[in-house]
């Protein structure tokens, strides 16, 4: 028995008070138990509420109105409709707690039971439960009341006796969760101690769903209560229950309308305030996620500081030119946090940019923000995007959407989840020539045989007509480059598009890319957070950490003599620097985020070279030479390690090259062989 | 695909009879003795027993099972003790009268709480998401039949444009038939359109937030069509279980409903057996259900095939 760590009662007290202290935050789930309080008030005390006896009337005094003497009026017997409803909350809750309590009984000792013993009684139970609950709730509550006879005891002992079947598999399943992990756990469960575990083990986890599965189920015993009763099931002719009073209500309905009112109120009123509160112990316990709606948020014109960014960011013929681009988010409690800051930077024509940073260093917000496809409360500012002379701050979303697909073409990380599951490739891509270029259905299907075959996709006729799941990764990802090539973008981002693959995989699509790059003559602004993947095949890098860039400049030169502590790190924890060095250096600690970035160096926690003036006032980028930038007080004064000697990557391609240069020549930093052994 | 199909429907002639044996086993346990509610009160033992002989109800309880079975198989569902009706018959003449006023108060719940749903989900945590999620939650805590009657009052008496109450066969008047039908699909239907608007809007905010999403927006796609081709053909799975739920209830919540508007179905049938005990009555509305909620389940699960194309390849 000691060998198992229950831990149940520590945690129950420490969550305790955290769940105390966020029932307080819920507000409404308060109220709503205020009002079932009220309800349970009004029920135990109807005797001394009510003005008048609930059964006798009379009838001479039928279908009064509201008055002072009768608050609701009277029915057709002349009774008081007060004193009725007041009765009928008793009647209702006691019918809620018959049913549950029964349920209860019946369901949660048989669930804990055919869980823990599992085998044939296990199966011989679901099936049962299985068939009892493939027939209407209220048929077989009539099939089994026929048996029974009618009468509201036995009508809610029925109820209880369906409801217990959702106990039973509710319970079976957690019972069954918590024995497979004590098996997992390498635990006997045999002896009486070890049982004891067991359960021990699943009330805690089982307590929490069945609170919120009885209280929700009350509010359908009240439901069935009434129902009944007003099919005459349920209580006897004349007893005062919010169903009878309805069907009462029916009666007389062309003498007054005013008397299906208050039953039906104090029904709804109740069975909403026992949902609200299932619901909100349902929050208490797991929280939705928030969210939803559309990724969309166009980029809007900001005038920035008008300052030319240093050389290493800008290229002198820029196919893609950003300035001052910014990217927040609100907070809760923080107001907005910026999460992109001041990013500028060119792509050149024809030009592979690589964009690193570890996650959390608003690489791929940047890249997204681009597009417009920043998720919803998010605000992206920027003094200039644009693309190939044409700007693109200001526009709308539909102005935007001739762009996103056309002149600019999105690869995303997870191929198969990027792919729509309901869909076979071939309408996906076929899609964004149609929306585009306007093509027939024929013309769509020939062009993506075209791009499927221009993306080396093996029988293109053929796959064109299979659905994402059957592909594999390095297919998928194919399909999603012969997707963002449709239209001929002039720019292509590529959002870590090797990421999820396999090695040899990344290789053959990151040659792929070059191929096509020297096809088009298209630019690739490349994400990515592998610096390996950049040394094969970017031309110039722009290195970012922490919502800024740190630091530019062709990708040999930031290899060989990084100019920002940051990147000479990065490169330290390179696969080919780790063999070398014959130890394992990543920089210490995460990204902080964006809520603790520092007035200065965002770096300045992890950095080695750190000293106080780098956190006195905010870093500005400063330019190293004519074609470096760098965004570091201590730039001057550092001698930081870069990459050995090796050839350069990412020359130009001679300009009928089936194979590119990565192939050929021996790379940089070859991840390809040396990231796996 | 139709080996699916016919798999199901193999493996609802188990669950049929598992369910029909139950209800009756169970009747044989019941107190209440049709005998003397035939005799009435005043009768003496010798002529509740001699009632009980004429009825077959003395025999061995195997025996008028296996009776009851053996004409069941072949389509006999008995008749009833008291008014002599046979039992397939009156269901034949029943079920069309609920099956309108199920289908009837599922379009209504597919009309309503579909779009309701995604509109929803499109504008989360925003005052107009809120005010559906509001009127979605009251939905949920209304009784059908309290509606119905506000309904009635309302649409029926205040304004007189449709039938308070009675059913007009369609063979008899397509529009009589249209028009009976509109109040009591509506009482039905508004509590089916709160739990689906329910479950359309929180698998449209899980669908908007996956990745194929994001894609079909980066192919520069209209937010039209992001979310009617894209995102709903992948939230409608969980819908469709919600609306195979819904079925259910709508198919038990008629009964209640054929009462309050006085339509002669399966529930006016139900209550007045469930009353006297009337055996074979009861049972046939059970196996009955049972039927037309499996036969539903199959289309709903072909539904899924269409819809995921995984299991289609399965
Ligand atoms: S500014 Fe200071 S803390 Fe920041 S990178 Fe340079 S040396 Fe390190």
């Amino acid at each position: 028995m000691s060998e198992v760590k229950v831990p149940a009662a520590a945690v129950s007290g420490r969550s305790g008070s955290r769940l105390l202290s966020r029932l307080v935050q819920q507000r409404a789930t308060l109220f709503w138990a205020a009002v079932v309080l009220l309800v349970v008030l009004a029920a135990l005390l109807s005797p001394l509420l009510s003005p008048h006896d609930p059964l006798k009337g009379n009838i001479r005094e039928g279908l009064l109105g509201p008055s002072a003497d009768h608050w609701l009026g009277t029915d057709k017997l002349g009774r008081d409709v007060l004193s009725r409803l007041l009765y009928g909350a008793r009647v209702a809750l006691l019918a809620g707690l018959e049913a549950v309590g029964i349920a209860a009984l019946i369901g949660i000792p048989l669930g804990l039971l055919v869980g823990y013993l599992g085998g044939w009684p296990d199966r011989i139970a679901m099936r049962i439960v299985e068939g009892v609950m493939s027939v209407p709730f209220l048929v077989l509550a009539i099939a089994l009341i026929s048996v029974l006879g009618p009468g509201l005891t036995k009508s809610m002992a029925v109820v209880g006796v369906v409801y217990a079947m959702t106990l039973l598999r509710l319970t079976r399943g957690q019972a069954l969760a918590a024995r497979e992990e004590l098996y997992v756990d390498g635990v006997r469960v045999a002896g009486a101690g070890d049982r004891r575990i067991l359960f021990r083990h699943i009330l805690p986890n089982i307590t929490p769903p069945l609170i919120v599965q009885v209280t929700l189920m009350i509010a359908g015993a009240i439901i069935a209560e009434a129902t009944l009763s007003f099919l005459g099931l349920g209580v006897q002719a004349g007893q005062a229950s919010w169903g009878s009073m309805l069907s009462d209500a029916q009666a007389s309905i062309r003498e007054s309308f005013f008397l299906a009112l208050p039953p039906g109120l104090a029904i709804l009123l109740t069975v909403l305030a026992f949902n609200q509160v299932g619901d909100g112990l349902r929050d208490l316990f797991a929280r939705e996620a928030k969210g939803g709606s559309l990724g969309v948020n166009p980029v809007h014109h900001e005038s920035g500081s008008g300052q030319p960014p240093p050389p290493g960011l800008v290229a002198a013929d820029p196919l893609l030119r950003v300035r001052d681009l910014t990217v927040s988010f609100p907070q809760p409690g923080a107001g907005r946090v910026t999460v992109v800051q001041g990013v500028s930077l060119d792509v050149a024509k024809g030009e592979i940019l690589g964009l690193v940073g570890e996650s959390g260093s608003g690489k791929s917000v940047t890249a997204m923000s681009l597009l417009g496809l920043v998720p919803d409360p998010g605000r992206v500012a920027a003094s200039a995007v644009e693309l190939d002379g044409r700007e693109l701050t200001g526009l709308s979303f539909e102005e935007l959407r001739k762009v996103r697909g056309g002149a600019i073409g999105v690869v995303f990380q997870e191929p198969i989840a990027s792919l729509n599951p309901a869909y076979t490739v071939g309408d996906q891509v076929a899609e964004v020539l149609r929306e585009h270029e306007g093509l027939s259905r024929a013309q769509a299907r020939a062009r993506v045989v075209e791009l499927f075959e221009q993306v080396h996709i093996p029988e293109p006729d053929k796959r064109i007509r299979d659905y994402p799941h059957q592909f594999s990764g390095g297919m998928a990802q194919r399909v999603m480059i012969a997707m963002a090539l449709a239209c001929r973008p002039r720019l292509l981002v590529a959002d870590e598009p090797t990421t999820a693959l396999d090695v040899t995989v990344q290789g053959q699509v990151l040659d792929l890319l070059l191929e096509l790059r020297a096809e088009t003559g298209m630019s690739i602004l490349l994400i990515t957070h592998d610096l390996g993947v950049v040394a094969d095949v970017a031309d110039r890098v722009a290195v970012m950490y922490a919502g800024q860039i740190v630091e530019g400049g062709p990708t040999e030169d930031v290899f060989r003599r990084p100019a920002h502590p940051y990147t000479e790190g990065l490169l330290a924890s390179l696969p080919r620097n780790v063999r070398r060095a014959g130890r394992l250096p990543s920089i210490p600690g995460v990204v902080p985020p964006p809520s603790a970035w520092p007035v200065g160096c965002h770096f300045a926690d992890r950095c080695p070279y750190a000293r106080p003036q780098c956190l006195e006032t905010p870093v500005e980028l400063s330019a190293r030479g004519d074609d470096r930038a760098t965004r570091c007080v201590r730039a001057g004064e550092l001698t930081l390690a870069g990459v050995g000697d090796v050839p350069a990557a990412g020359e130009p391609l001679p300009p009928a090259a089936g194979r590119p240069v990565v192939k050929a020549d021996p790379p940089l930093i070859s991840t390809r062989i040396e990231k796996r052994p | 695909m139709l080996r699916m199909v016919v798999l199901r429907l193999l493996a609802m002639i188990p669950l049929v009879f598992l369910v029909a044996t139950g209800v009756f086993f169970l009747g044989q346990l019941s107190d209440v003795d049709p005998a003397e509610n035939i005799v009435g009160p005043n009768a003496t033992e010798e002529q509740v027993a001699a009632v009980r002989a004429e009825l077959g109800l003395d025999r061995p309880a195997l025996e008028q099972y296996a009776d009851w079975l053996s004409g069941a198989v072949r389509g006999d569902l008995g008749e009833s003790l008291y008014t002599k009706a046979d039992v397939t018959t009156s269901l034949t003449q029943a079920l069309p009268i609920t099956l309108s006023l199920t289908f009837g108060g599922l379009l209504v719940g597919l009309a309503l709480g579909v779009p309701s749903g995604i509109w929803s989900a499109l504008r989360a945590g925003r005052a107009g998401d809120r005010a559906v999620s509001l009127l979605a939650t009251v939905g949920q805590a209304v009784p059908g039949f309290w509606l119905g009657l506000l309904l009635i009052i309302a649409f029926a008496i205040r304004l007189p444009w449709f039938p308070a109450v009675g059913y007009v066969p369609p063979g008899e008047s397509l529009t009589g038939w249209l028009h009976c039908l509109v109040l009591p699909s509506v009482s039905l239907g508004l509590i089916a359109a709160a739990a689906i608007s329910r479950q359309t809007r929180s698998s449209m905010i899980g669908v908007l937030q996956q990745e194929y999403v994001r894609t079909a927006l980066s192919k520069g796609l209209s937010k039209r069509r992001v979310v009617v081709k894209h995102a709903l053909k992948n939230a409608a799975v969980p819908v469709v279980t919600v609306v195979s739920f819904q079925v259910t209830t709508l198919l038990g919540g008629s009964i209640v409903i054929e009462r309050l508007f006085a339509m002669p179905g399966l529930g006016a049938l139900a209550i007045n057996a469930v009353v006297r005990r009337d055996p074979d009555v009861i049972q046939g509305i059970v196996v009955l259900t049972v039927i037309v909620i499996v036969l539903v389940n199959v289309l709903l699960d072909l539904s899924y095939a269409w819809l995921n194309p995984k299991v289609r390849s399965l």
